[in-house]
């Protein structure tokens, strides 16, 4: 133990937009856990992620966007006689923000109310356990988040990425994108939101933990503030991302203007020795796993890379440490704790996988009696008994010994975590253990059904066990979730259909699907050894590129790869009841299905009550009470809404622009795609945004009419009736009805005394 | 965003004012032509972008 330092030394530990917004992520309360058990008392942590997500959904951040959309993209400008790709996602931003602004700055704090379980005091009333409460509240969060980025056109804040126009490829553009105000919406965010709070706390040190390739921006944009206005405070970085491109980015010209080091790989010792080197003001040169720069002459910092910290003994950490958090700002209702039982994996074979190079070399685990103290621990200070397992894969010993700790301690906790195929662990009386213990959905590495493909994958599993385990858990009550992936090096159409149809046909064993694209980065074995997967790794551009295209001779081109992932999830929409309609919402949402399983509903339960959900609302009739849902906005357009959304939707248009997560962003995809997907002529449509459901329909002149005429008449059936005095024939009534059908299963039309969709089926299980 | 509102109105009250007579004539009785009306309703299910499937990096 290090000689305790006073606590003059303030450390502020901070994770920069964006991530996911459900439940907070371990880095940081592992950091200040260790910092703390280690005699640094003073250490602060922000979740920025979560807060801007909370400050920019407000109705005062949406009115602020909307006038700022209003002035920047006025849908008058768009008044021509085609729409070209260029102009097509700004034309839908100008249109979709004319449509449902007044709607979303009404509705957005009820809408993350709902999602917090903070609308009512009693849980089981609470709008997140009912589908026709919550659905429509997710929608309105993402409608918000499209409002507030059409302000900052052409960026992009969604719960699940943030990319600008700007490529993280390059650093040149990385650091215009940290400058440029009228795009980048988190330089507005940090002046009024955090530097007031920074410049108050003078920390000596700022930890910034960037995991994803959607934080590079905006963590480096709040560095360079900092750095502006706190000289004296020495700003780190670490986190995932960095550890595959820190050494590109400390090479970069212009970064030693934002920040003073990168920590690689896993931050506990690192960040303990550069608190103590700073604190006592020797040079950094014995921080381990540390780049920084050697400013001893200020005109030329000299990049310095310090030898590798040895990795801490996990066993010894301490438990996350989660003060300070936001926690009730996340969007769920119960907070769902992160707590690693393990890093690194101990199987480490799998070809494609790169994740061990992220946490650094070797795989440590916490003990069983370890993992059952912390979680009894964590459950009583954050009054939740929910938590959320963060592993590669636990191996089998653990499998058999952690329910034994956690049945034995009488956590009473509910849980979830990734895992590998393993079915000497995974055998009936495994499952049911791990059910006992609180394990309610598990995710196992799938892949392919193809065995080449798992070979090339080296996944040492057979599609016999894959079954075997997958029919263990359900059987128990354990939700299981396949990570799948289309386009490995070699994979035909054909592989990649047998794959889809596998899950299909074990649908019942199989709740859900993350679907991934193959690519490539720099640390990947496909990378280093291209040659054993048959394919020609290409030059990628840019000093910070990290993903690269690649050619193959055989087995679908990566476009092809991109069509068949569309293709996939397309059949998955229609043939997985979570991803069937809105239900997906619950699998987009990190944790939240896992809430109603936690909550009492079974797999098989839940499954049922989406797919009667999606059949109830197929099965909507033209109803003689039906009147014109509340709210119901209109609006005239030049062009198709739904023409538009559809091209941008290929994945043509998609590659056109960086996506930092897949890094399918290809330099010349905007002209390509701007020949390949023609233009939109001018057709007169009506755009209607009905807040009930937050849903966008698009309605031809004639519909409009209809809809203004039985807006008029009150009901459908006042309107049937006067046209039917009116001398409309039986042609023209059946017409008509069946309009009215369509516009009651999009929620367009309502019926008062019925229900919107299947009883609160949803909600039952919370007694 | 006061504007914004007042446009989404005026949008609002353009589209009921040219329609006004028809939808006076359709609530007094007067028939639609509905067997000439183009009756399409479109809505396009939003694709879901593999940054939206990747539950174990987000």
């Amino acid at each position: 133990m290090i000689q305790l330092p006073s606590n003059d030394f303030p450390v502020t530990l901070a994770f920069p937009p964006q991530g996911h917004w459900t439940q907070p992520h371990l880095a940081l309360p592992c950091l200040k856990a260790w910092l703390h058990a280690s005699g640094y008392s003073d250490v602060d942590q922000m979740d920025l992620s979560v807060e801007a997500f909370d400050h920019f959904l407000t109705a005062e951040s949406l009115t602020r966007a909307a006038e700022k959309v209003e002035r920047r993209l006025p849908l008058e400008r768009f008044q021509g006689d085609r729409l070209p790709l260029g102009q097509m996602r700004a034309w839908r931003a100008a249109a979709e923000s004319a449509a449902s602004a007044q709607s979303l700055i009404d509705r957005v704090e009820s809408a993350k109310a709902i999602l917090r379980g903070q609308d009512h005091p009693v849980d089981s009333e609470r709008g997140f356990w009912d589908p026709d409460r919550y659905v429509p509240a997710v929608r309105t969060l993402y409608h918000g988040l499209r409002l507030i980025s059409s302000a900052h056109y052409p960026s992009e804040l969604t719960p699940h990425n943030f990319t600008m126009a700007y490529s993280n490829d390059s650093s040149e553009e990385v650091l215009a994108a940290t400058l440029d105000e009228e795009q980048n919406p988190f330089i507005e965010f940090y002046r009024e939101q955090v530097m007031p709070r920074l410049l108050a706390r003078k920390p000596k040190l700022l930890g910034l933990s960037v995991l994803y390739g959607s934080q590079l921006i905006p963590a480096l944009t709040l560095a360079r503030m900092v750095k502006a206005a706190l000289p004296d405070c020495h700003i780190t970085m670490g986190g995932g991302f960095l550890a595959y491109i820190g050494d590109k980015v400390m090479a970069a010209p212009g970064m030693a203007e934002c920040f003073d080091s990168i920590v690689f790989h896993e931050g506990e010792r690192p960040l303990l020795m550069l608190c103590e080197a700073l604190r006592t003001g020797e040079p950094l040169h014995d921080v381990g796993s540390l780049a920084w720069w050697d400013r001893s002459n200020p005109e030329e910092p000299v990049v310095v890379k310090n030898m590798s910290a040895h990795p801490i003994k996990l066993d010894d950490a301490p438990a996350p440490d989660l003060e300070g958090l936001p926690l009730d700002k996340y969007f769920s209702p119960q907070v769902v704790i992160p707590y690693d039982v393990n890093r690194g994996c101990y199987y480490g074979e799998c070809t494609f996988c790169t994740l061990p190079t992220v946490i650094g070399p070797g795989y440590r685990t916490r003990s069983s009696e370890t993992i059952a103290r912390h979680v009894v621990e964590l459950r009583d200070r954050y009054s939740s008994t929910h938590f959320n397992f963060i592993t590669d894969c636990m191996p089998p010993g653990m499998i058999k010994d952690l329910p034994e700790q956690l049945i034995e301690a009488e956590a009473g906790i509910t849980w979830w975590a990734d895992a590998r195929i393993e079915p000497k662990a995974y055998d009936a009386d495994g499952a049911r253990r791990l059910y006992e213990s609180g394990c309610r959905k598990l995710l196992f590495g799938f892949e392919s059904a193809t065995k080449r493909i798992l070979k090339m994958m080296m996944k040492g599993q057979s599609l016999k066990s894959v079954v075997e385990v997958a029919r263990n858990c359900t059987e128990a009550n354990i939700s299981v979730t396949f990570y799948a992936m289309v386009g490995f090096p070699t994979e035909t159409r054909e592989e990649a259909r047998a794959t889809l149809e596998f899950i299909e046909q074990h649908a019942d064993i199989i709740r859900e699907v993350s679907l991934q694209t193959f690519h490539i980065d720099e640390v990947a074995k496909t990378y280093k050894e291209p040659e054993q997967f048959g394919i020609r790794v290409l030059d990628a551009p840019g000093d910070l590129a990290l993903y690269h295209d690649y050619e193959a001779d055989v087995g679908m081109t990566q476009e092809e790869a991109a069509e068949m992932f569309e293709e996939m999830m397309a059949s998955f929409r229609r043939n997985l009841a979570i991803f069937s309609g809105d239900n997906i919402f619950y699998f987009m949402q990190k944790s939240h299905y896992f809430l109603h399983l936690a909550a009492g509903e079974t797999p098989q339960g839940f499954s049922e009550r989406c797919a009667e959900r999606t059949a109830a609302r197929a099965e909507r009739q033209a109803e003689p009470e039906l009147t014109v849902s509340r709210g119901l906005v209109s609006i005239p357009l030049g062009f198709s809404h739904s023409d538009a959304v559809r091209t941008l939707g290929d994945p043509l248009a998609r590659a056109a622009r960086p996506d930092f997560l897949t890094g399918r962003y290809v330099r010349d995809a905007d002209r390509v795609a701007e020949e390949k997907l023609p233009p939109l002529d001018p057709k007169e449509r009506f755009l209607l945004y009905d807040p009930e459901n937050g849903e966008f329909v698009e309605l031809r002149d004639g519909g409009s009419r209809v809809l203004s005429a039985l807006r008029e008449c009150g009901t459908l059936g006042a309107l049937v009736e006067a046209q039917r005095d009116a001398g409309a024939s039986d042609a023209a009534i059946q017409k008509l009805e069946q309009f009215a059908a369509e516009l009651h299963r999009l929620g367009v039309l309502r019926a008062a005394a019925t229900p919107t969709s299947a009883p609160k089926a949803l909600a039952t299980a919370r007694g | 965003m006061n504007q914004n509102k007042d446009q989404r109105d005026d949008l609002e009250n353009d589209e009921v004012s040219a329609k006004d007579n028809e939808t006076s004539a359709a609530a007094g009785g007067e028939a639609l032509d509905l067997e000439g009306l183009d009756l399409t309703v479109e809505t396009v299910e939003e694709r879901i972008s593999p940054s939206e499937t990747n539950v174990f990096d987000k």
